[in-house]
């Protein structure tokens, strides 16, 4: 009876522990030191990300902006990835637009999405000045991180959401759009 | 172990998982959007990092005073470090004072203060708690930079320059509008955004 109550507080430390270090302190031990990854990261201009938002398509389409030294970027992604799994590709087409450094785009930047699993088409801004990239996605928009972008079939901006993804409305709004 | 004791026990890692989990706070979306560029600033007082309070009115500068939202752990802010240090030191003697705001509720006063030590950061900084100046001003990244005048009106809000990296840097913009407004000259570019870190408000 001793030996299973030191066990069940053992693990339930343990647990307590994972879930309170920092995002930030966590960070160095789940990107490994630089090694070259198989990329599936795609570097897109300015104008490419446009053409991405603006076209037509046959469903709606969901972008995230994240980046790997963005703690609530990294927290949210775990959710994104259920929410990937959920609707794409048969009512929704989602994409991910890294803002790191182009030198991170075989590194990194894999390393992490590989890391959480995420297999929706990923894109790296190749851009000079980013004020031109934030303005085509929403003028309203600062340029903070994470920040989440629900455009509908013909390209015209639903929903958005800056910080970290709420789930559930992100769902309902999500739903209102596949309905219909 | 009783029955109670395992109670108390899992009831005690729900609230640190619950904890941990809504970390987040106030999310951005409900912020007010920033000032018009022309508006006046209300004047404010904030704690510096003694916890002594300061009055904007008692440390702008005679010429105009730039606010810069910043971040102890942010490797966006962080990147800009040196820069800022040196537009501080730059313009000091131009009559405009850099102040340094830190309105992040991750960061408390104690460790803004050791983070301007270890990185060599000499102007004031200023801590916002409950993001009372970081919500007047609509401020919602780090680092996010207001350049006033000497009656607080607003000329320039956004980004120092386009790049997190020193060597990429092609439009120099909180400096080019300190420029101009201390020559006489119309500011270009009031308003110019970079992608940077939430500001993590309370």
């Amino acid at each position: 009876m001793r030996l299973m109550r030191t066990i069940l507080l053992t693990a339930l430390l343990a647990l307590a522990v994972s879930f309170a270090v920092p995002a930030q302190k966590r960070r160095s031990s789940r990107i490994a030191k630089p090694a070259v990854a198989k990329s599936n990261v795609e570097p897109i201009s300015t104008e490419g990300l446009k053409a991405l938002v603006s076209q037509q398509r046959d469903k709606p389409l969901l972008v995230n902006f994240w980046a790997t030294w963005c703690d609530p970027c990294r927290d949210e992604f775990p959710d994104l990835v259920k929410i990937d799994n959920e609707y794409r590709p048969k009512s929704l087409d989602f994409v991910t637009v890294s803002l790191d450094e182009v030198k991170d785009i075989k590194t990194q930047v894999p390393q992490f999405l590989a890391q959480m699993k995420a297999s929706m088409p990923a894109y790296l801004l190749d851009a000079k000045d980013p004020e031109p990239a934030i303005n085509a996605i929403d003028t309203k928009w600062q340029g903070d991180l994470p920040a989440t972008f629900l455009f509908s079939d013909k390209g015209v901006l639903i929903y958005k959401h800056f910080g970290r993804v709420n789930t559930a409305e992100l769902r309902e709004q999500i739903q209102k759009l596949v309905k219909e | 172990m009783t029955k109670r004791n395992l109670s108390i026990l899992l009831a005690a890692l729900f609230v640190t998982i619950g904890a941990a989990v809504a970390g987040s706070g106030r999310m951005n979306s409900e912020i007010p959007a920033p000032p018009a560029i022309g508006a006046t600033i209300d004047e404010f007082t904030l704690p510096d990092v003694d916890g002594q309070a300061r009055e904007l009115k008692s440390i702008k500068g005679k010429n105009g005073t730039v606010l810069i939202f910043i971040s102890v752990q942010c490797p966006v802010s962080n990147a800009y470090n040196e820069r800022m240090e040196k537009l501080a030191a730059d313009y000091k003697p131009r009559g405009i004072s850099v102040i340094g705001i830190n309105a992040n509720a991750s960061d408390d006063a104690a460790a803004v203060k050791a983070h301007a030590a270890e990185k060599g950061l000499t102007f004031q900084i200023l801590k916002d708690p409950g993001n009372k100046v970081a919500d007047k001003l609509g401020a919602t990244r780090t680092p996010e930079a207001y350049f006033l005048d000497s009656n607080n009106k607003l000329l320039y809000h956004g980004r120092i320059d386009n790049s997190q990296n020193p060597s990429a840097i092609e439009s120099n913009d909180l400096r080019q509008a300190i420029d101009s407004a201390l020559n006489g000259k119309p500011i270009e570019k009031t308003e110019a955004k970079a992608f940077g870190c939430s500001i993590k408000r309370a």
